[in-house]
């Protein structure tokens, strides 16, 4: 836990001494901080930041682990459906042409952007952000990206996703006969790898990488 | 003590601090290059505006059909509530409470909540920030999984399609449902929690 500054000695100390809670604007004394530290605001309860080793190895490899899964995730069938020797198969990108073929392209498009777009973004903003830190080039595009990818973190959504999978699939096994496919095992393992890597790329050293303050965070 | 009573500036995207600087307008960030503000410009303002515009299309969305099933030439239109009705004649308990919760519980608490919080910050309210702190971060969190059921109705239309056999078509209801799950997202998003904190005057409010 932090402790709050008093009001007295705050002028002499430094701005790099300090934290302020992004979420309630509480102005703090920054803890010193070691490996696997985890810092919460102590008047609303925000966690502040972790601190992780080895952020920029092990969030590199769960992004290219990520974005191998991608292709089959969305493209290889989630599952197939038979109904009186009529086969039909549904994958992630065939639901977005279905609503779109329907002249519902303004949901067609939220849904595009939920469950294919913003995950596939998100991933290669992460994935140029950690290149930029391991190769030192182009910090300020990491920047930039990094901005954008904060942005966007709302917006993916392939745990939801996932649910709606499950509930499509108990919806239809009574109704016809109904067997899962490849794609559904590439989308989970995605959903997973995405969920490690979001815990691993702890966003305070990533920033700090980028601006460059901290030497150590390379490796 | 706030940050902004010492005269610093958070940084929205990169929570790095920055000094307030009196005479300059406009002010970005050192670190990162954004815009720099001490609240965000307008905030409940413009979570209003959002959550009324939202407010008006959750009335198509819960009347209007989200989808239509065609089977051997019979259609039969389902909306929000009928499809959980469904899923409970059919004897599918925990999957219509999930649908329940998801499609119905989480979009009306989101609406009623960030008026209520929207609300108490104008007014005062005696809510302690604790409590409203709890419930920003709940609707906050919890926004995301009202598409579940525009994620269910794509798959369906993707996957049931037999032509004259049976094939299932999406309907406006569910347009309006997405618009309705998307304003309420950005309305949590326009929303600024460091308001419910400002005007508690009980810097002293935590253990």
């Amino acid at each position: 836990m932090a402790e709050p500054p008093s009001t007295d000695s705050f002028s002499e100390l430094e701005l790099k001494q300090l934290i302020a809670c992004h979420e309630c604007d509480l102005l703090l004394r920054r803890p010193p901080t070691a490996a696997g530290d985890r810092v919460e605001c102590p008047r609303c309860g925000y966690e502040l930041y972790t601190h992780r080793t080895q952020v920029i190895r092990r969030s590199m490899a769960l992004v290219i682990a990520a974005l191998l899964l991608y292709v089959p995730a969305n493209f290889l069938p989630i599952m197939r459906l038979n109904l009186l020797g009529q086969a039909t198969e549904d994958t992630v990108w065939s639901g977005v042409l279905g609503l779109y073929n329907n002249g519902m392209q303004g949901v067609a498009v939220v849904v595009f952007l939920c469950s294919m777009a913003v995950p596939l973004l998100k991933l290669l903003c992460q994935f140029a952000v950690l290149l930029s830190i391991r190769l030192d080039i182009g910090r300020s595009y990491g920047l930039l990206l990094y901005r954008i990818y904060h942005h966007m973190r709302e917006w993916g959504m392939l745990e939801v996703y996932l649910m709606g999978i499950l509930v499509a699939i108990v919806k239809l096994v009574d109704l016809a006969e109904l067997s899962l496919g490849l794609g559904l095992l590439c989308f989970i393992a995605l959903l997973l790898v995405q969920v490690w890597l979001e815990v691993t790329m702890s966003p305070h050293q990533i920033w700090e990488a980028l601006s460059g303050e901290d030497e150590h965070a390379r490796d | 003590m706030r940050a902004i009573d010492a005269g610093l500036l958070i940084c929205h995207e990169c929570h790095q601090l920055n000094p307030q600087q009196p005479d300059s307008r406009k002010q970005f960030c050192t670190r990162c290059g954004g815009r720099l503000h001490a609240r965000r410009p307008n905030s409940l303002v413009r979570t209003w505006a959002l959550l009324l515009t939202a407010a008006v299309l959750y009335i198509p969305a819960n009347l209007l059909p989200i989808m239509t099933v065609n089977s051997l030439g019979k259609g039969q239109s389902d909306t929000i509530m009928s499809g959980v009705i469904e899923l409970v004649n059919y004897g599918m308990l925990p999957i219509a409470a999930v649908v329940f919760i998801a499609s119905i519980l989480v979009p009306t608490f989101k609406l009623v909540g960030i008026a209520l919080l929207l609300y108490s910050v104008q007014r005062h309210q005696p809510m302690s920030a604790r409590q409203r702190i709890l419930m920003y971060r709940f609707i906050e969190w919890i926004g995301r999984w009202s598409m579940l059921d525009i994620f269910v109705i794509a798959i369906l239309v993707a996957v049931v399609n037999f032509g004259s056999l049976a094939s299932i078509e999406p309907g406006y209801g569910a347009t309006a449902f997405a618009s309705v799950v998307v304003l309420t997202m950005l309305a949590a998003l326009t929303f600024d929690p460091r308001l419910i904190w400002d005007n508690t005057d009980s810097d002293d409010d935590h253990e």
